[in-house]
């Protein structure tokens, strides 16, 4: 008996030792320290964080630009898997506190944290990636990735010999229809005999459809066997399974996704088959943000990053759409104009 | 007789201890290896997750993961591992979201429906793995692994525009029809932020949970069953409806997991609803003994440990730390279980011996007590 | 307690054979002798010089190694990495140790492949392997442990070959068996044990099986014979034609129970006999409800329960002691008041409606305690931390205070110390003059005929021989337990000649 209380006591004094130990500095307000004249900007990342080499690393290139310029003081907090509303609710409000300005939300998933913290702080400048919040100090920075799609399907279709084309999207969530749709849509346009396989890699929350490269390459093997010359992968990460398998096949094309992937390190080497990539520019609709900001006339509302503006837009490494380039300008400036409407969904 | 309780008490607590002050030790050394002084950041964890707006932080997502460590614990009072809870009350949360968002009824009668409506979809997608195993002998392990992922995938196909999904104007993100204002969870009005109502639930859930095990015939016999499958057979328990039983019971409790973030926060069912979580209740459950109060304090510390999470980062530490630390804790109180059994058993064998010993001397009793 | 006073001297170069019956203490002394358990007194001495072995490395670091009779092979791994496995510093795990396998197995004629994959291996080569392991790691002292319990007769001949080739080698073998017939064909000399002791070595040139029979089982008879009958005339259980089929690992249906008929009256103990394995768990289990009957009606008090659950049955006045109460009868890590619950959950004073009363159950505890006289400091410390006297008395009131009907008494003194036995015993005979029928199965042969009013032996899975408690001997009862004898079992049976008329339907109640 006294030997289980003394053992249980001294887990009890160890125990509180080191709870003691640890609860110094008792400051009930928080002092951040704000030096007023600099410039600060927080991130609030989607799953995956900068380094991702798709999506959260564009917002990332742009922060970088404003930080550059504008010797601005920065804060970047990445989202886990699991999370609930409020943990994400918790993330933007201590940027908000912290004296941040603007504070960038990534990824549509900050959406109902955005409804919530962003009347709370009148006086600070949020933005919110990929979705439309009501608040009026939100600035809504979405991108038309159907119009860039759309311009990828032209392309596709003019280069496909027999008119088989291929869409592989990472996992089927809305966003990624948005693509799949728009990319149909250019194909059938152009060539209304051509037929569009789509597939995608996984569905609703399961998000490995966008880091599996090895389902990439299945699916786009399959694709190629069943006859396609032209594969789009709207995948993220998987979509480097996609080069490598159509790099494979003589006279087959690839189509790369949210960065020049003819220019990425470890894909460069296909260069040869990649015949364009659709490009999303998140970075300027961080970097334009934090100029306004900075401005001190904070943009705000729905800034559509549109094929207009060149939000989204089509690379041109390689020189491979040369031949092409006037149809596809043609599509631009109606897409532009009015002419051609894209749909966003199938 | 009253002095072995206590001293079963003293030894329950010491387990937990030694694990959470070991784990701070291997986590103080992790930091100190990183170049970072680890009292500064436990200083900052304290601090902060002391606030008023950490306390109604902790209180809310706790109320989750306690529910959540129930539905494990239920399990585990078993020996049954369902891996499936993270399944189960995805599903459930699913199609309670879906069916709330369709009906418009008074609250009064619409809440119990959507979490009674969670509740058998839980219990059904868990019986699978219970009727699987006394039918074909297929572990539970094995069988709820794979009904997660069919869960997913089902979850995947009904949350598509056209089917259950619904899509915002921004045309990014899809979700089920938001529940109307009438299915909304009560909250408490305290200050900064409100705490959820659900954790009254939840305390109900835990208190039924004791009772259940502690005071019916039915939680002896499945405390039997945990114990010594045989001696449960031989002492007339039917085995293998208890273990059906006993998944329908985990699952109906994995489907309360989704409700507070359904009926107090989020309101609808979305692709970014947290998963997980069923796994995340594993360790609670192991955290607290499977006891209904020790589930509690874990859960709290689970939630505490995010919160403080968030902030290192802020202050430009690692946010992998309090994975490392979570782990650790984890790790620490499976070992520490295990070796404070040991000693307890130990220790009570030879207490036993030397009170008898001492009682035969007593009475000078010629009879001897054999070894 | 398990052994005390056991003098065994083995001499090198020969094979010692230690004879017993189950539970007479032989595992307990090899054990000690393996340094899988420590003697609380006494010394064991290895060729002259004092040893004490704290485990069993100690104990194959002097020479000693020992062959399990449940082979501890790893199936998927070859014979090679088997025998190195643990011992890898001796001689590698390549060329080095394949050739020395092949030189023990030359050097023994054992005749093992170090390449074949242990799976592939007959039980015969798989105890080989076991053996040369054994030598492999260097041991000059082999303990087999019932080595011939697994082997058909021509394979038990093969290894005797073998077991000699090791003496001619200058190997001591000590053999644990209670197969007299093998025992006197292999052994230089014979140890025999009876309850925790030695009580004789034999010379086998010189001794038959009936004087070893003798010597293993004692001619002492029971201690108080009350043979005054309680028996009524009113069936409280019957057994009708019961069979019950088991699947081998192998897929073989076999019949583990066949044929099976008895009755038991108000007031009669029904002693069973037979060498374990032969059935008695299974019928066991079929009476309680653990296993479906595959034919066969079972009636208690009248009532056909054949398809009743455990519990109803239970509830219906079956009392159990088990067989093995750690698995069967306790729940090792509860407090003693949970135990007291244990079996009789639905019962009162334990529940109310579906509500446990831990009130009344503790007090039931208690009085328990005090009337069966366990000896415990209190009823919260755990079942594991009582002696197993103490744990068998606890059952035994937990199961006399529900008025049992019939009473399922499986090896009820197994393991206890003499004083709980005779109380046990005690306890039965009193609940029998209540009108208690008994069934009894015991591996001991005086408990048997001191206890029972009636006495049946079971032979693979058949009733084979029915006997007189009163006029039975142990040796008797003994012969007709190896399938020796059969049919009813007269009253001397000859008295040079044990074998007894061979008639297995004889005995049965049709």
């Amino acid at each position: 008996m006294r030997r289980v209380s003394k053992f249980a006591v001294a887990c009890t004094v160890t125990a509180a030792l080191a709870f003691t130990a640890t609860a110094c500095g008792d400051s009930s307000t928080e002092d951040t320290g704000s030096d007023k004249d600099q410039m600060k900007i927080g991130m609030a990342y989607d799953v995956g964080g900068r380094g991702d080499n798709s999506f959260n690393d564009s917002a990332a290139r742009g922060l970088d630009k404003a930080k550059a310029e504008f010797d601005a003081e920065t804060k970047e907090l990445t989202a886990k898997s699991g999370e609930t509303p409020a943990d994400r609710e918790t993330r933007l409000q201590s940027l908000a506190e912290g004296g941040f300005n603007p504070v960038v939300a990534v990824g549509f998933a900050y959406k109902d944290a955005i409804d919530k913290i962003a009347p709370k702080y009148p006086d600070v400048s949020f933005g919110l990636v990929d979705s439309v919040a009501e608040a009026k100090n939100v600035a809504n920075i979405v991108f038309t990735e159907e119009q860039g799609s759309y311009l990828a399907g032209v392309a596709a279709a003019l280069k496909s010999k027999d008119g088989q084309i291929g869409f592989i999207g990472g996992v089927d969530l809305p966003l990624i229809k948005k693509f799949a749709a728009g990319f149909q849509q250019g194909v059938l346009e152009t060539n209304p005999k051509a037929k569009v396989q789509i597939q995608y890699l996984s569905t609703g929350s399961d998000l490995s459809g966008f880091g599996s490269p090895d389902k990439g390459k299945a699916a786009a093997k399959g694709m190629l066997d069943k006859g396609a010359d032209v594969v789009f992968a709207a995948a993220g990460g998987s979509g480097a399974g996609s080069i490598e398998a159509v790099a494979g096949k003589p006279g087959a094309w690839s189509i790369g996704v949210d960065s020049d992937q003819a220019k990425d390190p470890a894909l460069s080497k296909y260069a040869a088959t990649i015949l364009t990539s659709v490009v999303k520019n998140v970075d300027a609709g961080v970097y334009d943000l934090s100029k306004s900001v900075h401005d001190g006339k904070p943009l705000t509302g729905t800034q559509a990053y549109s094929l207009a503006k060149d939000g989204v837009s089509l690379t041109t490494t390689g020189d491979h759409l040369k031949d092409i380039q006037a149809k596809l300008d043609e599509a631009k400036k109606k897409i532009v104009d009015g002419t051609i409407k894209v749909k966003t969904t199938l | 007789m009253k002095k072995f309780d206590k001293e079963r008490l003293l030894l329950g607590i010491a387990a937990p201890l030694l694990a959470i002050v070991v784990a701070f030790l291997v986590t103080a050394l992790v930091l100190a290896a990183t170049g970072k002084a680890p009292f500064n950041a436990f200083g900052i964890m304290f601090d902060y997750g002391l606030k008023a707006d950490s306390q109604v932080y902790i209180l809310n997502k706790g109320t989750t993961y306690y529910l959540a460590g129930l539905a494990v614990a239920v399990g585990f009072r078993m020996n049954l591992f369902n891996i499936g809870v993270d399944g189960q009350y995805r599903l459930a949360a699913f199609f309670a979201a879906a069916l709330g968002g369709a009906l418009t009824l008074p609250g009064a009668l619409q809440i119990p429906l959507i979490i009674l409506t969670a509740m058998i979809v839980g219990a059904m997608w868990a019986g699978i793995a219970g009727v699987l195993k006394v039918t074909r002998g297929v572990s539970e392990v094995v069988s709820t692994i794979m009904l997660n992922a069919i869960a997913t995938a089902i979850i995947g196909y009904l949350l598509q525009q056209g089917r259950l999904g619904h899509l915002d104007e921004a045309g990014t993100k899809i979700s089920t029809t938001p529940l109307p204002e009438s299915s909304r969870f009560f909250e408490f009005p305290t200050t900064p932020t409100p705490v959820w109502g659900f954790i009254v639930v939840a305390v109900v859930a835990g208190v039924a949970y004791w009772f259940a095990l502690a005071r019916t015939r039915f939680g002896f016999d499945l405390r039997t069953v945990g114990q010594s499958g045989s001696a449960a057979e031989a002492s007339g328990v039917d085995v293998k409806k208890m273990v059906v039983t006993s998944m329908l019971i985990s699952g109906a409790m994995a489907g309360l997991i989704g409700m507070p973030t359904l009926l107090n926060d989020s309101f609808e069912y979305s692709g970014d609803f947290p998963v997980g979580i069923g796994f995340t209740g594993i360790a609670i459950a192991l955290l607290g003994r499977n006891h209904p109060v020790g589930i509690a304090l874990g859960a709290l510390l689970w939630a505490f440990l995010e919160r403080g999470t968030g902030k290192l980062e802020f202050e430009g530490y690692d946010k992998e730390i309090v994975g490392v630390i979570q782990g650790v804790i984890v790790l620490c109180v499976v070992i520490a279980y295990e070796v404070v059994r040991r000693y307890g058993l130990k220790r009570q064998q030879s207490k036993v011996g030397a009170e008898l010993a001492a009682q035969a001397a007593r009475n000078s009793d010629q009879q001897e007590v054999s070894a | 307690m398990a052994n005390h006073d056991i003098d065994i001297t083995v001499s090198r170069g020969t094979v010692h054979a230690l004879v017993g019956e189950n539970g007479a203490g032989k595992s307990t002394l090899m054990k000690i002798l393996y340094g899988m358990q420590k003697p609380d007194e006494g010394t064991i001495a290895v060729d002259g010089e004092q040893v004490s072995f704290g485990n069993p490395g100690d104990a194959i670091a002097r020479g000693i190694g020992m062959v399990h009779q449940h082979f501890m092979l790893a199936d998927y791994l070859t014979v090679l990495e088997n025998v190195v496995l643990g011992s890898e510093k001796l001689y590698g795990i390549g060329d080095r140790a394949r050739a020395r396998i092949r030189e023990i197995s030359d050097a023994y004629g054992l005749g093992v492949r170090p390449d074949a994959m242990v799976e592939d291996l007959g039980v015969a080569d798989r105890q080989r392997v076991e053996i040369l392991k054994v030598l492999y790691r260097g041991a000059r002292t082999l303990i087999l442990d019932e080595p011939t319990a697994v082997l058909v007769p021509q394979e038990v001949d093969a290894l005797f070959d073998n077991l000699r080739e090791l003496k001619a080698e200058g190997l001591t073998v000590i053999f644990i068996s209670h197969k007299l017939g093998e025992v006197l064909s292999v052994a230089d000399e014979i140890t025999v044990i009876r309850r925790g002791t030695t009580v004789g070595t034999a010379d086998p040139a010189h001794t038959t099986t009936k004087q070893l029979a003798e010597l293993m089982v004692g001619s002492e008879l029971p201690s108080p014979e009350t043979r005054e009958s309680t028996v009524t005339d009113v069936p409280m259980l019957t057994v009708d034609d019961l069979r019950l089929t088991a699947t081998d690992p192998d897929g073989v249906v076999r019949a583990v129970l066949d044929g099976v008929s008895f009755t038991i009256h108000k007031g009669e103990v029904l002693g069973i006999a037979g060498v374990e394995g032969n059935g008695q768990s299974e019928l066991v289990d079929a009476i309680m409800g653990m296993r479906p009957l595959d034919t066969g009606v079972l009636t208690l008090d009248g009532a056909d329960i054949s398809r009743t659950a455990t519990r109803k049955r239970r509830e219906g006045g079956m009392a159990v002691i088990p067989e093995d109460r750690h698995r069967h009868g306790l729940l090792l890590e509860a407090p003693l008041w949970e135990n007291r619950i244990l079996g009789h959950v639905t019962e009162r004073p334990n529940s109310k409606g579906a509500f446990l009363d831990l009130k009344a159950a503790r007090a039931d505890t208690e009085r328990i305690v005090r009337e069966y006289d366990v000896r415990t400091p209190g009823i919260e410390v755990t079942a594991a931390s009582l002696s197993g006297g103490n744990q068998q008395k606890l059952i035994v009131g937990r199961e006399m205070s529900h008025s049992p009907r019939l009473l399922i008494a499986a090896h009820p003194t197994r393991g206890v110390d003499v004083g709980a036995q005779a109380q046990i015993w005690d306890q039965i005979r009193e609940a029998r003059r209540e009108g208690l029928a008994v069934l009894l199965i015991s591996a001991d042969l005086d408990e048997l005929i001191g206890l029972s009013d009636t006495l049946r032996v079971m032979y693979r899975g058949r009733l084979v021989a029915d006997a007189d408690p009163a006029t039975i001997t142990p040796e008797e009862l003994g012969s007709a337990m190896t399938g020796a004898a059969g049919g009813h079992l007269a009253a001397p049976a000859g008295a040079d000649d044990t074998r007894a008329v061979n008639d297995p339907d004889g005995g049965e109640d049709r």
